[in-house]
């Protein structure tokens, strides 16, 4: 999964780290040649100062005396760190305390580096001819080093802390940076499925406008598709139900004129119903998609509405003699009533459809830890284990054409019941019923959807 | 103090950041997740806590060479299992098909072995630095190399990943190519150390143009095994650490010829 976010946060830090640390490094030699340079200066200084104070003093003073003074001025880490001496025609005339009895110094004017004491150190000379004098000063390398360092480091930390607390406002900015696109995303996903209402294009950055003038143009011409196809099923149920109206009316007048146990006749009536039903169940399938279906949802009795629907069909238990009782109580669901009570009546007619006569048909709706559950068992043959995922599909039916129960079906009912299912994002089970033989059908609506 | 604690961080972290991050750019782009980086960390960090434990021991062996020859010789391992993985993706620029499995192991055990190395070496330098005074200059050292380092490979993470699939193995390919080369140069400098190579005259110098103790220097050091004073013997071998894969994988294409799909004639 790539994120803009971490691209965009990682490759700023990235480079800004590389840039800082790049240029910090760079600062860094620099400004320890810099320093080089002032300690440098600042050995020539002391030369100097040396060679003004011991003109002043006369050149009788005891090397003793002046060790002393030195011991007072110069502090113990100096002492460490610094060294002199006042050399004429090869004899030693002064010496700072720490300095050994050899020369410090080379006895050629200028910078150079010596070994003494354990110790590398920096030194400068510095010749005066007037008075064949001669004055070497050193500094301790490592100290002059660590020194400088210390100074430069100061300027380098901020530098390293700074670092994390800009990672953090880089990734806040971009974050902040990006939010009109997280925004426009939450809008889509939130927006319902059959809300194609267009997008606002008011307080929208100029890099997304043309996004969201894409996607108002994509629901218009949704949404004018929409209407095309619920106009052309609106029109096609009703130039389909006209003509099977109108032959239903010859049909029964036609039934005065001939014997209504003709042969014929009785398969004629048989077809026009089938084709009734067949019609009426392409429309439901229609209507219930869920790209289609604009539902109303609103709080629906379960149990009252298992009611109704076998009150209406109760014509066809009474006409095969089955046995049909509702077990349970009122459980109300968040749910779209028309479609609802087809999903109900589908399951009711197919239990009527395949259960033999004598047979009995029971329907539960309960509660189950916050789930409502629509239950109808049968005492029918039952369906075996390995087709219930195929009974879903469109058109099936078991053993093909050649379905035993001289029932009308098309084998669009549970299509239709799987498409509502889906619509209120409920789950459907099949299994053994509790008679002997015989399908279970469970509808389980989950709490967090009837939330 | 700063600046070598920055260059010896540097190096050991961009190593590793570099191998890491082509591999993984180069696994996406070959469809493999990248689940098999956690076992390669994990493995390469418990690996280099058991070898920096016992460094003592290892320094032992070999007459005082050991940790010399261990590290040349997990150096030479790394190349090996690189030149298995340049193989296997010259195979994918043809044919389109990845051995899973052996890429994902091949993958594991060259990062395992990168972060044994590198970590040990890290874990080392800064246990031998945090006891002298100056550990501040030292940290503040390792975090801008460690910084710099990870930065770089984030980068070639993306830039891999932004060019299109062929560009990006034969890019990939092309880069492996010369890390794998640089491991062979590095592990001749360390046998070279040991006394298990004649030490010889440098045939150039070149740190006047590129000082290895610069950051460019150490980008290149790790890129192409950049060495400002190389002897014969280094570059020839990495020549021959060159020419090794590149032969292969001729040979590869010679006997596995691309099959011609006879429905694109």
């Amino acid at each position: 999964m790539k994120s803009i976010r971490f691209f965009l946060s990682i490759v700023i830090l990235s480079t800004i780290t590389i840039m800082a640390f790049l240029a910090a490094l760079n600062g860094y030699n620099d400004s320890m040649a810099s320093a080089e340079e002032l300690f440098d200066t600042e050995l020539v200084d002391k030369a100097n100062l040396l060679a003004i104070s011991y003109s002043v003093r006369p050149p009788e003073t005891r090397i003793s005396d002046i060790a002393k003074f030195d011991q007072i001025k110069e502090s113990q880490q100096s002492e460490q760190y610094f060294a002199f001496q006042i050399w004429k025609n090869e004899k030693i005339l002064l010496t700072s305390i720490n300095a050994p009895q050899d020369a410090i110094a080379h006895f050629e004017s200028g910078f150079h580096y010596k070994n003494f004491l354990n110790h590398r150190w920096r030194t400068y000379s510095q010749y005066n001819k007037k008075t064949n004098i001669w004055i070497l000063t050193a500094e301790r390398i490592d100290i002059r080093y660590v020194l400088a360092e210390n100074i430069v480091l100061e300027t380098i930390i901020p530098v390293v802390i700074m670092l994390p607390f800009l990672g953090l406002l880089i990734w806040t900015i971009i974050t902040y940076g990006l939010s009109p696109l997280r925004n426009l995303a939450q809008e889509l996903g939130d927006k319902r499925a059959d809300d194609l209402t267009a997008l606002s294009i008011e307080n929208q950055p100029v890099e997304l406008i043309q996004v969201v003038n894409s996607t108002n143009d994509l629901f218009e011409r949704l949404k004018a598709s929409f209407l095309r196809e619920k106009r052309f099923s609106s029109d096609a149920a009703h130039e389909l139900r006209t003509p099977i109206s109108a032959i239903k009316i010859h049909l029964h007048n036609l039934s005065h004129l001939i014997s209504e146990d003709e042969q014929s006749f009785i398969q004629l009536r048989s077809s026009v119903d089938r084709m009734g039903h067949l019609i009426e169940q392409i429309l439901n399938l229609n209507r219930t998609s869920t790209e289609q279906y604009m539902s109303r949802f609103s709080t629906i009795d379960l149990y009252s509405l298992a009611q109704e629907v076998i009150a209406s069909e109760y014509k066809h238990f009474a006409q095969k003699n089955l046995q049909i009782s509702l077990e349970g109580d009122s459980n109300t669901i968040n749910g779209d009533k028309f479609s609802l009570e087809l999903l109900v009546q589908n399951l009711i007619s197919n239990a009527c459809k395949y259960t033999p006569e004598s047979g009995e048909v029971l329907i539960k709706v309960y509660c189950n830890v916050g789930d409502i559950i629509f239950q109808i068992e049968d005492s029918g043959s039952g369906i075996p284990v390995d087709k219930y995922e195929r009974l879903f599909d469109r058109f099936y039916r078991l053993d093909g054409d050649c379905h035993t129960s001289n029932t009308i079906g098309c084998g669009l009912g549970l299509a239709i019941v799987k498409q509502i299912v889906e619509l209120h994002h409920a789950e459907i089970f099949l299994g053994q019923s509790s008679f002997k033989t015989g399908l279970m059908v469970r509808v389980v609506f989950s709490k967090e959807d009837l939330s | 103090m700063l600046l070598s604690s920055v260059i010896i961080v540097l190096r050991e972290v961009l190593e590793a950041a570099l191998l890491i991050s082509i591999l993984i750019a180069l696994s996406k782009k070959t469809s493999l997740s990248a689940h098999w980086l956690i076992w390669s960390c994990l493995l390469g960090l418990s690996g280099a806590i058991v070898y920096g434990m016992n460094i003592n021991n290892v320094s032992d062996w070999f007459d005082g060479v050991g940790q010399e020859v261990t590290n040349a010789f997990i150096q030479l391992l790394i190349y090996c299992m690189l030149v298995l993985y340049i193989l296997i993706l010259s195979r994918f620029l043809v044919h389109k098909n990845t051995f899973h499995f052996l890429t994902r192991l091949i993958m594991i055990i060259i990062v395992a072995l990168a972060i044994t190395r590198e970590g040990t070496e890290i874990v080392l330098y800064f246990f031998s630095v945090t006891h002298s005074k100056t550990h501040l200059t030292a940290v503040v050292g390792m975090t801008i190399g460690a910084s710099i380092g990870v930065s770089v490979g984030f980068l070639f993470y993306y830039l891999l990943n932004s060019l299109k699939l062929e560009q990006s193995i034969f890019i990939g390919l092309i880069l492996l190519l010369l890390v794998s080369a640089g491991m062979v140069s590095q592990a001749s400098l360390l046998l070279i150390q040991a006394d298990w190579l004649p030490a010889q005259l440098p045939l150039w110098n070149s740190s006047a143009f590129i000082s290895e103790k610069s950051v460019t220097g150490q980008l290149l050091y790790v890129l192409l095994g950049y060495e400002s004073t190389p002897t014969a013997l280094q570059v020839s071998l990495y020549v021959l650490a060159i020419i090794v894969p590149i032969g292969l994988m001729q040979v590869l294409n010679k006997v596995y010829p691309k099959k011609i799909n006879l429905a694109s004639l």
